[in-house]
């Protein structure tokens, strides 16, 4: 594979496209800014529209006639009593179409979740700074931030016509989330200062999260892609059981409580599975069972384990565009089902895709722009928020050689090998020049960033400066090709790049920052490995560095497991000090270094604090984090992942340039469903 | 005779659970469990696994067990047909490997007809008129065959047709049929995207069998027998194929005990490069994502249908060369 992909990389590069390219690298190195190329739009989308509810409601034809042969309520019954009104990016569009797409198997399920964002229960405006309604049409924080009210949409209803209520969030925490054969330990999200929140009905139409210490991050965690705040979608999907709600009049039948151990694991034994919690499993979730309700725009029809992934409209979805008319516009979503990325990239320059920015390789960018008018597609890129989509996150805890583990754990020595890399280098190389080098804290538009200087603190070429902090550190002799030696055995310093060939190519990274180490006289040697291999290395944190992207922490309290040793799936930073934060110190092993310490004092603090504050904490963060150079950044708020839209001519209100975060959900935040085709 | 088929039926039996042993070895060689694969696969997808969702799934499909338990899980469940359920396409393993298997065989079929096709008259001609224009012209196209690694060709094709014909690359069906129920119309979609991959997976077998059966006959044909043969003045044509034709056949039917897997697996890499809907391509992802039962299923079969290929093949040797035959009696 890796020749096939060099080869044809190679080939469409070199041969065919060479004047694309260097008109684009023109384009870009013209003022040095990225929006001067033209492929990065401005940043709009829709938005849910603050006024009135449209007096009258209008459907898809094939509704229509579904409700005139009375199969179906008419659309005033099946919408909520408040919808959500959106207003849609250019206009209000028309019915019809099918949106073609590719995914490349059972593993990819987020491709499908994302487009279903809406069954979040808050979601984030196309900025990713604001919290917007979704499924709950408001949220009230109390004052003291320990209780969080949810008020749902009245006369909200499945896709399947059953009332979405307040009960089906009490049938989640009771049922489902409290019961140790489902889920075997609580989630953290679901608990303030290391005690366990709850789940309470109120009335029909109002729930409230109780916890016993402030929690005023809470609100954020519901907007984001977070176990709780996820959405039915991803987080019920693929073995998950969080997400705050479920539907409870189907989900029934399948539990013991409402019938007998005996009866479901027989039911279980007959449809094939092993036991009543594996068909449980499946059948909650979306991707595999057609029959499961839904919130979200659209639900399965042929589930992801089979070539075609498809999707019909749901005709009870909650939300309608500023004229009434329910949403979605697109009548179908089809995934096909392609053997590797390459075949996706190549059949979406044939124009076989309509709306492609999943597994689109910006690599590629010379060769999409020259089949732009063969494949009748327009080409978007869309930047990131996150600082570094290739970072170098240093081991701190490394005990495998002491020696290397102290270095490694040396602000000095880090921020030498920082120092030491030539970012315009790789961003030429690997970004075509559209990344923006530096370190790898989040974008200036962020509400986290602490402000402009810290994108080039210790993060520009300096050799002299490097070898000066180097050699301050006592390491001055060098082997007979100039490297540097230990101070035990006389032996070169060796300092290995763990590197996975993921969404970027991150073992050609690493090389090329192991050539630029040698001018620092440092020997880099790059680890290339299989991704679960490397991953499974990381939980033993017998790595030195590991490369990989930052994204993610553009919003630093919703996703922090590549900044900080937080998350005990993580052991990039060492695994001892993650388990020691996660168990409140009883587990695991404290950190020695007293910057480390009083980043995450300062992090655990922050989610009982009032949002300003807690903006200054995580400034206060990123100013660490980059200072002490914890993690190395090299190129980011690029379009690297997922920011490579190509999209179809026939398709309208496709916003200019859209936010591609974690918590935005890539493409989710634009409102597939207010996407249609004209003509 | 029956006791010879007998001693290698008990076998080839032994053979097949030493096998099943091996496949579910080497399928937990590397470290890392599927949980590990899936983590590690939505963290390159922009998504995240808590530590506590992990344990779940562990717990989910019995991983943390001692391999020695599951492995005897595994064979106690094969033994009464259920294959288990595959952990990343959540579907039965006979279903997924079900689905793709009709393809498979007819690809390989397919190739395998247009090797035979081709390299057994080539080879004879080869053979019979060495050293002569068409002879040197086949063995020039038969070493490059044999040179250029099918996967580079399948790539140039599908750069061409892309490039100047504007083709639908990758698939065995146009995207509008690939939907569609079977009918007439999407048969005959399936007809023309065939014999592009057939004609490639066949070209590096064709060469390589032209050149074996090149060299076997021209072996036969210095033999006294065919000088006896033409002295009597047998025509020509039935000289050839009656009697050396059918001696240098033999490493064709001894070929069929590797046949057996290949039908099945068809080739991984081309079918990857080509992006065809075959077994091959399964099995590599299962072996990444660390799918034990299905993988383990896939190489189960590979390993069954190579003892059984092995069986048939012996057969047939027995009934093509008579010389086998009678040594046994």
């Amino acid at each position: 594979m890796t020749t096939r992909r060099t080869f044809l990389g190679g080939l469409s590069l070199a041969a065919t496209s060479l004047p694309v390219a260097e008109a684009l690298a023109q384009a870009v190195a013209a003022k040095g800014a990225v929006t001067e190329s033209g492929l990065v739009g401005k940043l709009e989308g829709p938005t849910p529209a603050g006024g009135p509810v449209p007096a009258s409601f209008k459907e898809a034809p094939q509704l229509a006639e579904l409700v005139k042969a009375g199969k179906l309520p008419s659309v005033d019954k099946r919408l909520p009593a408040e919808p959500m009104v959106i207003k849609p990016v250019e206009t209000v569009g028309k019915y019809g179409g099918i949106w073609r797409r590719g995914f490349i198997g059972p593993s990819d399920g987020e491709n499908g979740n994302r487009i279903m964002a809406s069954d979040k229960l808050l979601f984030w405006d196309f900025t990713g700074s604001k919290i917007v309604p979704c499924v709950c049409k408001g949220y009230e924080l109390s004052a003291d931030g320990k209780t969080t009210t949810l008020f749902l949409r009245k006369g909200m209803r499945w896709s399947d016509g059953a009332p979405f209520t307040a009960d089906d969030f009490v049938f989640w925490y009771e049922d489902l989330y409290s019961n140790r054969d489902i889920v075997p330990s609580p989630i953290q999200d679901m608990s303030a200062g290391g005690k366990p929140g709850k789940l309470v009905k109120i009335d029909e139409t109002t729930v409230q999260f109780q916890f016993e210490n402030p929690y005023f991050l809470f609100p954020s965690m519901l907007a984001g892609d977070t176990s709780i705040g996820g959405g039915q979608s991803t987080r019920q999907s693929g073995g998950n059981t969080a997400a705050g709600y479920a539907p409870a009049h189907y989900l029934k039948q399948f539990l013991p409580k409402y019938s007998s151990e005996a009866e479901v694991t027989a039911k279980a034994k007959a449809a094939g599975f092993e036991s009543w919690v594996r068909m449980l499993h499946v059948k909650k979730d979306w991707q595999l069972n057609p029959e499961l309700p839904t919130l979200g725009p659209w639900k399965t029809v042929t589930p992801i384990n089979t070539p075609t992934w498809s999707m019909e409209r749901n005709p009870f979805y909650y939300a309608v565009d500023t004229a009434g008319n329910q949403l979605p516009y697109i009548d179908r979503v089809v995934l096909t089902l392609a053997e590797n990325i390459e075949v996706v990239n190549l059949k979406a320059m044939a124009g076989e895709f309509d709306l492609q920015e999943r597994h689109i390789d910006l690599q590629k960018l010379p060769v999409v722009l020259e089949n732009r008018d063969r494949g009748k597609y327009d080409l978007h890129l869309d930047l990131a928020f996150n600082g570094a989509d290739t970072a170098l996150h240093v081991n701190m805890d490394y005990r495998g050689d002491a020696v290397i583990g102290k270095l490694l754990g040396t602000a000095d020595f880090r921020r030498a090998l920082a120092m030491g890399i030539d970012r315009d280098q790789m961003n030429e190389t690997f970004w075509l020049g559209l990344a923006t080098p530096g370190s790898v804290v989040c974008a200036e538009s962020m509400p986290e960033n602490p402000g402009a200087e810290w994108r080039k603190k210790w993060s520009t070429l300096d050799v002299a400066a490097a070898n000066k902090l180097l050699d301050g550190l006592g390491l001055t002799q060098k082997d007979s090709e100039g490297f540097r030696v230990r101070p035990d055995n006389g032996k070169r310093i060796v300092i290995e790049l763990l590197a996975v060939k993921a969404f970027m190519d991150w073992p050609k990274h690493a090389e090329m920052i192991a050539q630029h180490w040698r001018k620092i006289g440092i020997y880099g040697d790059v680890k290339e490995a299989e991704r679960g291999l490397a991953f499974r290395r990381l939980l033993n944190s017998d790595h030195h560095i590991f490369v990989w992207t930052n994204g993610g922490t553009e919003l630093i309290y919703l996703y922090s497991t590549w900044c900080l040793p937080t998350d005990i799936s993580n052991g990039a930073y060492g695994i001892e000090h993650a388990k020691w934060y996660a168990s409140n110190g009883t587990l695991g092993t404290k950190p020695t270094d007293p910057e480390m310490l009083k980043a995450l004092d300062l992090f655990r603090s922050a989610a009982g604090k009032q949002e300003p504050e807690r903006n200054k904490i995580g400034q206060e963060l990123w100013k660490i984090i980059v200072d002490q150079q914890f993690q190395i950044g090299t190129c980011g708020q690029s379009p690297a992942l997922m920011g490579v839209r190509m999209v179809s001519r026939r398709l309208g209100n496709i916003p200019g340039r859209t936010c591609i975060a974690q918590h935005c959900r890539t493409p989710g935040s634009s409102r597939p469903e207010t996407w249609f085709y004209k003509s | 005779m029956i006791s010879f088929l007998t001693r290698r039926l008990l076998l080839g039996i032994l053979t097949v659970w030493l096998i099943s042993i091996l496949s579910f070895a080497i399928i937990q060689l590397p470290p890392g469990d599927f949980v590990d694969a899936y983590i590690a696969s939505l963290a390159s997808s922009g998504s995240s696994v808590s530590a506590e969702e992990a344990a779940a799934l562990r717990k989910l499909y019995g991983l943390g067990e001692p391999v020695y338990v599951q492995y005897f899980k595994w064979v106690s469940r094969i033994v009464t047909g259920d294959f288990g359920e595959s952990m990343e396409w959540r579907r039965p393993v006979t279903e997924v490997i079900g689905d793709r298997i009709w393809l498979t065989l007819l690809l390989s079929l397919a190739a395998l007809i247009v090797t035979w096709g081709l390299a057994l008259p080539i080879g004879i001609y080869s053979a019979v008129r060495q050293y002569s224009i068409g002879d040197y012209i086949f063995t020039l196209i038969g070493f490059i065959g044999i040179a250029v690694p099918n996967f580079l060709l399948a790539l140039i094709i599908m750069y061409l047709m892309f490039k100047y014909f504007d083709t639908s690359v990758g698939g065995l069906f146009s995207s509008e049929y690939a939907l569609a129920p079977w009918s007439w119309a999407r048969v005959m979609d399936l007809l023309e995207h065939l014999p592009l991959p057939a004609l490639i997976l066949a070209l590096g077998g064709t060469a390589q069998l032209i050149r074996i059966m090149r060299a076997n006959l021209l072996d036969e044909l210095r033999r006294p027998y065919v000088v006896t043969a033409r002295a009597k003045g047998l025509s020509e044509m039935r000289t050839i194929l009656k009697y050396p034709v059918r001696a240098a056949l033999n490493p064709f039917a001894s070929n069929i005990a590797y046949l057996f897997p290949y039908l099945v697996s068809g080739s991984v890499i081309i079918s990857i490069v080509l992006g065809l809907p075959t077994v091959g391509p399964l099995l590599v992802k299962a072996l990444v994502a660390k799918d034990m039962f299905l993988a383990g299923s896939i190489v189960l079969l590979l390993g069954v249908l190579t003892v059984i290929g092995t069986f048939i093949s012996d057969l047939v040797l027995m009934w093509v060369d008579p010389r086998l035959r009678h040594q046994l009696d």
